[in-house]
């Protein structure tokens, strides 16, 4: 069954690279999805601010890609949470998604040097 | 997977749930140990994660099957917007059912008579032997043969396995098992019969060269049937003894319950051919089948080696060549049932393009009528193909209510067809509905369906949405000009309907014609019924005459009865064909007659007139001069010079005067051709009536293909039947007496396949004209609603509603008059079909032409008024304000 192409939900910048953030962070180990927000947060020094609920369609449009998998388990306060791992198509996904980031970022750069000097 | 997705998911929804609150927990214990208040904690945790049925809304919608949902979508709206035009709806889906059904039932029927092979292994091998003749006055091909052919082809054609059988008795033959007594049907089949067809008896087995010699040890097989009911199944029957005609016979086998015989039979017996007795006469069928590594050339070059051998005791001319030959069994068995079945096809393939072509105006109609709402949907943003699937949605629904009612409709017509040709054609009721046939018509209705739901939504998804929203004038100039494909489908379907009206109407003439035919004789409160003698107390011609006149002697005697006589074989029935010579003409100068022995007061019992000379009188018995009264029809063609009473003809070795000439009587056509002799179903050809008392010797041998036949003439039918029950008993109480009848049912049994097919095609006939009939109704009831606007205004300005009315009416009559004439044209030449089954009606025959285009336009005007009617209702007033 075809199923419908998972395109970027509010179509803007961020969203579209959410889910490549979302990657590079998984790829660091078990993490549940409070903690994918805060490092989020944290790492972009408060710039990027995720309303944390935006996480969970972006985390099951990845888990149902197969880029991450899922599992429960408990906190270190005893509480019950849903932990994600990158699995290797995520790690070769998010290698190609950062290749491209790249490439748009030197090109937005490049774009925008002449005009700021 | 898929599937496993779509059920899995109220458990995925419920999982991303407990996530988020888990997710918020954690969070509000964290905003609690760096020191908030619960409820500070609670609030700030919601507001940083926003509203979770938000998310869950959203993860709910990636993981639906769009197409199904979408599909579920369109199938209720679709439902919706067809419970909304009930009328439309009603008419689609039955239409689609009644000719899903029809076709699924006709199909199945010549599917499983005409194309499907015979259930013998290696069928294509199977063949009947033909003799084929050509002379310079034609040609024929006959599949029966004499003992002398059929020994010659089983003994000197190795490429052949041959095995022959007889022609089977009328009716049904006396079987005594200890107790129990039966009729049961029997067939005398050469040995090898069962090994030719490929199949071999369940227990025991076939007959062995040495029972199939005259003479040899009286052997039976029973059929399946037969072992169950009255054996109980026993498989240690082999060996056991059963009385048959008599006479006892050794059961050598039991053959399976899937064996299909060539005909119905419960008993078989040893054939015994040879080339004396009914081997001297072509009385045997042979069936063949190729033996292995032989070719049909191959058995073709033995059958010629045979030369005119096989052919030295036919008496052939000399101008006449005659070769034997093989004829695929499956062609020579489907013959007689081909023709019938071809034509109900024909006919309900006709009904079924026009069902089409009616489903196809209706979509049309309503398609155009739609333009508005599929404007509106447009411009509210929905895409072109969202609305064409929209409406192919819509015209499959339509399909499926139709298919599924068809299947319905399909059972109960193949029981309908049974019920009535089951009798006629024996293979009828043997059919089942056949699924492949159900899925053919069924795509075939949905393939319309779609194409002509599509194509209108398609033409309007291109339609400019301001002209069909803004400007109301455009629309019925636009309706107009949409309205011509749709007349030029009502037209054809009216001409359609009308060949099928043709044909049925020559069916029903030919009908009437014979049944109003003189029978030659009074049939009224006559009562007949059939003995069959196949006994072996009945061998000889004295103890059948004893039976004779004894029993009429009795019947006389019986309350209520008038007269009563005895023949083999009686008015409306097949006669013996038997060979006869004036005595006053050359040797060579033999003629044939149809000829029947007769006892008892036949002429007065059935009131057959006499036209010159006396009647048969009870004093022309054994020992007094031999006589012979001859009917009108022998007169004309055989004594056309001479008075025929007082001629004499020598008939089986037996010399008689013809004492008097009588009526004709109506007989079943029994391959008689005369020249100026009428042939078709019903004849009246040469017939010779031969007393029985004075052919003890010549009687023998006919009355094993004719069962003699009792009629009465009493008051009440119930008077005669015990009367015919009672005297034959009184007479020998072991003789089985077949069930009275009236001789009104006889003569309408005559006729029955000629009713058959005139009600087959009557019956699809009318559901083409009622199918035209819709189309013209919904096309007049279409240009009604169309035009509201230009009416209001012709009723504004003073037009009376009767010249509206009138107006539209005629439209619809002229469509139909005009489709009237096509199809009185494509009549002329399809009538060429069924012309063999016409009878004393010309296939131009004007009355049916003209009845017919009188009754098309009839109810073309009902159908056309029926709608226009709408007019008189019509305010105009209102209708230019509403618009």
């Amino acid at each position: 069954m075809r199923r419908r192409k998972g395109g970027a939900p509010d179509g803007d910048l961020l969203a579209g690279t959410l889910d490549m953030l979302i990657l590079r962070i998984v790829r660091g180990g078990p993490v549940h999805g409070l903690d994918i927000a805060q490092r989020i947060e944290r790492q972009s020094d408060q710039a990027l601010l995720v309303e944390q609920g935006s996480l969970y369609p972006a985390l099951h449009r990845l888990e149902e890609r197969g880029w991450i998998t899922a599992e429960w388990g408990t906190t270190a306060n005893n509480r019950r949470a849903r932990y994600y791992r990158i699995t290797p198509a995520g790690r070769k996904q998010l290698l190609a998604e950062a290749g491209r980031w790249e490439a748009l970022v030197r090109a937005v750069a490049r774009v925008m040097k002449p005009a700021a000097s | 997977m898929s599937w496993r997705r779509l059920f899995s998911r109220a458990a995925r929804d419920r999982e991303r749930a407990q996530e988020m609150d888990a997710h918020l927990a954690l969070h509000i214990d964290e905003l609690i140990a760096r020191g908030r208040t619960p409820e500070d904690a609670a609030r700030e945790a919601r507001l940083a994660f926003g509203n979770p049925r938000v998310k869950l809304e959203e993860i709910h919608e990636m993981t639906r099957l769009p197409l199904l949902d979408v599909l579920g979508r369109d199938v209720r709206y679709a439902l919706r917007v067809l419970r909304r035009a009930p009328v439309f709806t009603a008419t689609a889906v039955i239409t689609l059912a009644l000719v899903i059904g029809a076709c699924t039932a006709v199909f199945s029927l010549a599917d499983a008579i005409l194309l499907r092979p015979l259930p013998y292994p290696e069928q294509e091998r199977l063949a009947y032997l033909e003799r084929w003749t050509s002379s310079p006055r034609g040609q024929g091909a006959a599949l029966s043969h004499d003992g002398l052919a059929w020994e010659l082809v089983r003994d000197r054609v190795p490429s052949l396995d041959s095995a022959a059988y007889g022609a089977s008795f009328g009716g049904g033959v006396n079987l005594v098992v200890g107790e129990a007594t039966a009729i049961v049907r029997q067939q005398r089949v050469s040995a090898g019969y069962f090994r030719v067809l490929g199949v071999q008896p369940r227990v025991g087995r076939g007959f062995s060269a040495e029972e199939d010699r005259p003479g040899g040890p009286q052997a039976a097989v029973l059929s399946d049937h037969t072992w169950r009911t009255l054996f109980a199944a026993n498989p240690a029957i082999v060996g056991s003894g059963v009385l048959l005609r008599g006479e006892p016979y050794t059961v050598v086998g039991v053959m399976p319950a899937d064996f299909v015989n060539l005909s119905d039979v419960d008993v078989w017996t040893p054939l015994r051919g040879s080339q004396r007795g009914e081997g001297g006469g072509t009385n045997f069928a042979v069936v063949t089948r190729l033996a292995p590594g032989a070719t049909v050339e191959q058995a073709g070059a033995e059958l010629a080696a045979l030369g005119r051998e096989p052919f030295a005791n036919l008496q052939l001319r000399s101008d006449v060549t005659a070769a034997l030959r093989l004829r695929p069994m499956q062609d020579a068995l489907v013959e007689s049932a081909r023709e019938p079945i071809v034509m109900l096809a024909v006919a309900v393939g006709v009904v079924l393009v026009i069902a089409c072509v009616n489903l196809a105006a209706l979509l049309l109609a309503r398609g155009g009528s739609r333009a508005r709402e599929i404007a509106t949907r447009m411009a509210l943003g929905s895409g072109r193909r969202a609305v064409v699937r929209q409406l192919m949605v819509e015209a499959l629904v339509l399909s499926a209510a139709g298919a599924a009612l068809g299947t319905l409709v399909g059972m109960l017509v193949l029981q309908g067809l049974q019920a009535l040709g089951g009798q006629t054609f024996a293979q009828w009721s043997r059919v089942a509905l056949d699924w492949r046939a159900l899925t053919a018509t069924m795509t075939l209705a949905m393939i319309t369906s779609v194409i002509f739901g599509l194509v209108p939504a398609l033409q309007a998804s291109r339609l400019d949405v301001n002209a069909a929203l803004g400007g109301s004038s455009s629309r019925s100039v636009a309706g107009t000009a949409r309205q011509w494909p749709r007349r030029l489908l009502v037209a054809t379907e009216v001409a359609l309907g009308v060949v099928l009206l043709v044909t049925a109407g020559l069916l029903i003439r030919t009908f009437v014609e014979l049944r109003l035919l003189d029978p030659g004789f009074d049939p009224r409160n006559i009562t007949t019924a059939s003995v069959s003698l196949l006994d072996a107390r009945y061998q000889s011609g004295a103890s059948m005459n004893r039976l004779f006149d004894q029993s009429l002697a009795r019947m006389l005697q019986s309350p209520g009865v008038e007269s009563a006589a005895v023949g083999l074989g009686m008015p409306y029935q097949r006669l013996l064909n038997l060979g006869f010579l004036f005595t006053d003409v050359p040797e060579d100068q033999g003629r044939v007659t149809n000829a029947t022995y007769v006892a008892g007061d036949i002429f007065g019992t059935l009131g057959i007139g006499l036209r010159r000379g006396r009647t048969l009188l009870a004093s022309d018995r054994e020992g007094t001069p031999a006589v012979a009264v001859v009917n009108e029809s022998f007169a004309r063609f055989y004594s056309t010079d001479r008075d025929a009473v007082g001629r004499r003809i020598r008939v089986s070795g037996v010399e008689r005067e013809i004492v008097g000439v009588v009526a004709n009587v109506q007989q079943l056509g029994s391959g008689f051709l005369l020249e100026g002799l009428r042939s078709g179903p019903l004849t009246s050809p040469p017939l010779v009536y031969l007393p029985a008392s004075q052919s003890i010797e010549t009687m023998r041998g006919a009355h094993v293909w004719f069962s003699p036949v009792w009629a009465v003439r009493a008051r009440t039918m119930p008077d005669a039947a015990a009367a015919i029950r009672q005297a034959i008993a009184s007479v020998d109480p072991l003789l089985p007496v077949g069930e009275p009848r009236r001789m009104s049912d006889v003569m309408a049994q005559a006729t029955s396949q000629q009713r058959l097919l005139m009600t087959l095609v009557a019956v699809t006939a009318c559901a083409a004209l009622l199918l035209a009939a819709i189309g013209i109704h919904g096309l007049i009831a279409h240009s009604v609603s169309d035009r509201r606007r230009e009416f209001g205004i012709r009723l504004a300005l003073g037009a009376t509603a009767g010249q509206t009315m009138r107006a539209v009416a005629l439209g619809g009559v002229m469509l139909a008059a005009i489709g009237a004439l096509a199809g009185g044209l494509l009549s002329l030449a399809s009538v060429k079909l069924v012309q063999s089954f016409l009878w004393n009606v010309g296939e131009r025959d004007p009355i049916t032409y003209i009845a017919v285009t009188g009754f098309v336009l009839v109810v073309a005007a009902i159908a056309s008024v029926i709608p226009a009617t709408r007019i008189l209702r019509l305010d105009p007033a209102q209708v230019l304000r509403s618009q």
